[in-house]
C-alpha cells in the first residue's frame, strides 16, 4: 500500500504531464493507472499465447498488479470458483462488505446520515430492532445497518424481516438475501433470536411503505403485535428506532390499482420519477436523514410464558409505537429542512 | 429390541441394496429381506429377495411370511424419468396403500420407516427458511409429486392413529448428493452449463449419500413417531453449488424456463421434473433439530461439504484450478 503511494507521488514529481495538458503525449510510466492496465493485458496476452485458460491467464497476469488489486482479483476469480461461504440463511458476508463503500458513499454523501443513540443497541446476543416503515426500496433498513455498522463500537450485521413478496423477484431476492434479508415470517424471526443475533423488524409493514405523502411520518398501525410476542418469547429487549428521511425519497403521489394487480404486488406506487423514467425512478431522491436508536425495553423480566398475555403484547406495542412516533417528531424538528 | 427381522421394498434401487448390505453386517440384524420386481444392484449374501411388485395384492400374503418386526418403506419414485407419470403414481400411492394393508396382516411389525420427501413442502418464495415437521401443509400443493407425497403421508398417519402400538416414522428427505447416485441433482451438476433461473439463487438443502443412509439406519435402530426432516445441517446457493462443481449457470428468464427445460427434455440432454424446477427457483430449507435430537443422529457433512465430497470424488472439473497456488507461484 504505502510503496504504491510513494511510486505514485514520486512519477508525479517526476514530471509527468498536468493532466488535460495539451500536446505532450501520455507516457505509460508516468500514469500508473495506465502502465497498470498496459502491464496487465501485456502479461495476460503472453499468458494466453502460451496456452492457459482464461481464468488461469487472468490470475496469471494478476501477478503484475498491486496486492489490493491482486487481491480483489484473486477473490473474484474464487468466488468464479464457488470459495466462498453463505451461512444458512443465504448472508454472504464478502458480498455485503464489498457493497459497502457504496452504501457508505450513500450515506455520507447522498442522505447526509446523523445516527444518534446507536450505543443503545446491544453489542451482543439477541435484540430486535422495531422501526417505522417508509419509501419504496428498503432503503431504510440498508441505512441502519451502515449506521450500525460505522457508529457502534462493537459492529455487526443485523439481520431485517423483508415482506415476502421482495422474495418473488428476480434480482432483488438474491440482493436481499445476501446482504441479510429474510423472508418475514414469525418463524424466521425466532430461529434468528435464538441464535442470538440482531434482527430488525418493520412492525408497520406494507401499510408503512405504501401510504401516501401526505401522510407521512404517521405511523400506521403495528399489526397484531406479533414482533412483542416474538422478542417475549426469545426474551430479547427491543430497541425502537425512529428513522427520519425515508419517506421523501420516494415521495408518492399516487398509486395504481390496475398495475399492482397485474403484476401481482402489494401496491403499485407512482412517484414524480417513477414510473415515468424507467429504472432511472428507483434512484431515491436526496433527502436528509435522522437515525434515532431509543433506550432499550427490556422483556426478559416478563418470562417467555408472557407472549400469550394479550394486554401485555399490545401494551408493550403501543409503548414501542408512542416512542418511535415521538422521537420522529423530535427528529423532524431537529433536522429542519428535508432536502438541504 | 433384540435380533431384528426387517423387509425393505425397492430393494433394487441403489439405496436398498445398500441399505440390505449395511444391515447384513450389522450383528443386531438377524434376518434381511428385499421386496422388488428389479434384482438388487450388487450380490447380497444372506438377504432374502422376493420378486414381487408392490401394486400387486399378492404381497399381503408374501409380507407376513417374512415376520418383519421393521418395514422399510423405500420405494417411492422421486423422478419418473422413462416411467410415466401414472406409473410413478401408482407405485407411489397405490404401492404404498397395497405395503400398509400388507402390514396389516402382519402381527410381528412394531415399526415402519418410509423413506418420504422434504418435496411436501413445496418450494415457495414467502416460505418459512427452515421447514419444520408441522409445516407441511402450509402451501397449496402445486405439483403431482407433492400430492403424491401428501397422500402416502396422509395414508400413514391414519395408519398410524388405527395402530397405536405400531412406531410409524415418516422420514421426510431432503435430495441427496453423493458419487455413488445418480439423482436429479447429480444429473444437473454434471450439464456443462446449469440452466438457472435468471435473477433467482435460491438456498438449496442437499443431503449426503452416506449420511442419508445413516440417517436411515438409525431411524432403523430408534423409530419416532411422525415426521421427521433429513437434510445437511446448512444451506448452499445455486449458484455457489453449480461453481463448485466446476459448471457455468445459463440464466434463463422465468417465463421461458419451462419451454426451454420442456425442449431439452425432448432432446434427451435433461430431464427437469416440475418439483425441481421450482427448486431452482425457490430452493428449501428443513429444520434438522427432530432427527439430531429425537432420532440421535446428526448429519456428518454439511450442504457445502456434500457438494465438494461429490465434486472431489468424481473429479468434476474446475473452472479456476487453485487460484491461490497459481498466483502464488506468479507472483514469486
Amino acid at each position: 500500500m504505502t510503496q504504491r503511494t510513494d511510486s505514485t507521488t514520486s512519477s508525479r514529481a517526476g514530471g509527468a504531464p498536468p493532466p488535460g495538458g495539451g500536446n505532450a503525449p501520455p507516457r505509460t510510466s508516468a500514469l500508473p493507472p495506465f502502465g497498470l492496465a498496459l502491464a496487465f493485458l501485456r502479461a495476460l496476452r503472453e499468458s494466453l499465447d502460451a496456452g492457459s485458460g482464461l481464468p488461469e491467464a487472468l490470475v496469471a497476469a494478476g501477478a503484475s498488479l498491486p496486492r489490493d488489486l491482486r487481491h480483489s482479483l484473486e477473490r473474484a476469480a474464487a468466488r468464479l470458483g464457488g470459495d466462498y461461504d453463505e451461512d444458512e440463511w443465504g448472508f454472504d458476508e464478502e458480498f455485503a462488505e464489498a457493497a459497502y463503500p457504496l452504501l457508505e458513499l450513500l450515506y455520507d454523501r447522498w442522505f447526509r446520515v446523523q445516527a444518534t443513540g446507536v450505543s443503545n443497541v446491544p453489542a451482543h446476543g439477541r435484540a430486535m430492532l422495531a422501526a417505522n416503515h417508509a419509501g419504496i426500496l428498503p432503503w431504510d433498513a440498508t441505512m441502519m445497518s451502515v449506521a450500525l455498522l460505522r457508529e457502534h463500537p462493537l459492529p455487526r450485521y443485523p439481520r431485517f424481516l423483508v415482506l415476502d413478496w421482495a422474495f418473488a423477484l428476480p434480482y432483488v431476492s438474491v440482493l436481499m438475501r445476501k446482504v441479510g434479508g429474510v423472508v418475514a415470517s414469525p418463524y424466521n424471526a425466532a430461529r434468528l433470536l435464538e441464535q442470538d443475533e440482531l434482527v430488525a423488524v418493520f412492525p408497520e409493514g406494507v401499510k408503512g411503505t405504501g401510504k401516501p405523502f401526505k401522510e407521512r411520518y404517521r405511523l400506521q398501525r403495528f399489526g397484531r403485535g406479533g414482533f412483542v410476542e416474538i422478542a417475549l418469547r426469545a426474551r430479547a429487549p427491543i430497541v425502537p428506532v425512529a428513522v427520519v428521511g425515508s419517506e421523501e425519497m420516494y415521495p408518492m403521489i399516487g398509486e395504481s390499482r390496475l398495475l399492482a394487480r397485474a403484476l401481482g404486488a402489494p401496491f403499485f406506487p407512482l412517484t414524480p420519477t417513477f414510473p415515468w423514467l424507467g429504472p432511472l425512478g428507483a434512484v431515491p431522491l436526496p433527502s436528509k436523514w435522522r437515525i434515532e436508536f431509543c433506550e432499550p425495553i427490556e422483556t426478559a423480566e416478563y418470562g417467555p410464558e408472557a407472549a400469550d398475555d394479550r394486554a401485555l403484547v399490545f401494551e408493550l406495542s403501543e409503548r414501542v409505537r408512542e416512542t418511535i412516533q415521538q422521537k420522529l417528531y423530535d427528529n423532524l424538528v431537529k433536522r429542519g429542512s428535508a432536502f438541504v | 429390541m433384540a435380533a431384528r427381522r426387517i423387509l425393505i421394498t425397492g430393494i433394487g434401487s441403489h439405496t436398498g441394496t445398500e441399505l440390505a448390505a449395511r444391515l447384513e453386517r450389522d450383528p443386531r440384524v438377524e434376518h434381511v429381506a428385499g421386496l422388488d420386481t428389479r434384482p438388487p444392484q450388487a450380490a447380497l449374501e444372506r438377504t432374502e429377495v422376493i420378486d414381487a411388485d408392490i401394486r400387486n395384492p399378492v404381497i399381503a400374503k408374501l409380507i407376513p411370511q417374512v415376520r418383519a418386526d421393521t418395514i422399510v418403506h423405500n420405494q417411492i419414485v422421486r423422478r419418473p424419468g422413462a416411467m410415466s407419470a401414472t406409473a410413478a403414481h401408482d407405485i407411489n400411492v397405490i404401492g404404498t396403500l397395497q405395503l400398509l394393508a400388507a402390514a396389516e396382516k402382519s402381527d410381528s411389525v412394531k415399526a415402519i420407516v418410509i423413506r418420504g420427501s422434504a418435496g411436501i413442502y413445496g418450494a415457495e418464495p414467502n416460505a418459512p427458511q427452515f421447514f419444520e415437521e408441522e409445516m407441511a401443509r402450509l402451501f397449496p400443493m402445486r405439483t403431482r409429486f407433492q400430492r403424491d407425497v401428501s397422500e402416502i403421508e396422509n395414508y400413514f398417519q391414519t395408519y398410524s392413529r388405527r395402530h397405536p402400538t405400531v412406531t410409524c416414522t415418516m422420514l421426510r428427505y431432503q435430495p441427496a448428493i453423493g458419487p455413488g447416485l445418480k439423482t436429479q441433482v447429480t444429473d444437473y451438476l454434471s450439464l456443462p452449463l446449469a440452466p438457472t433461473y435468471l435473477g433467482f439463487d435460491p438456498r438449496i438443502q442437499l443431503i449426503d449419500e452416506d449420511d442419508a443412509l445413516d440417517a436411515l439406519i438409525a431411524a432403523i435402530h430408534k423409530p419416532v413417531r411422525g415426521a421427521v426432516n433429513v437434510a445437511a445441517p446448512g444451506t448452499v446457493g445455486l449458484t455457489r453449488m453449480v461453481r463448485m462443481a466446476g459448471r457455468i449457470t445459463m440464466p434463463i428468464p422465468a417465463p421461458v424456463f419451462p419451454t426451454v427445460t420442456q425442449a431439452a427434455k425432448r432432446g434427451g440432454v435433461l430431464d427437469i421434473s416440475p418439483d425441481f424446477r421450482r427448486l431452482l427457483r425457490f430452493g428449501r430449507a428443513v429444520d434438522i433439530g427432530r432427527l439430531v435430537d429425537d432420532v440421535g443422529f446428526t448429519p456428518k457433512r454439511t450442504t457445502a461439504e456434500a457438494v465438494a465430497h461429490y465434486v472431489r470424488t468424481t473429479g468434476g472439473r474446475r473452472l479456476t484450478p487453485s487460484v491461490r497456488g497459481r498466483v502464488a507461484g506468479a507472483a514469486s
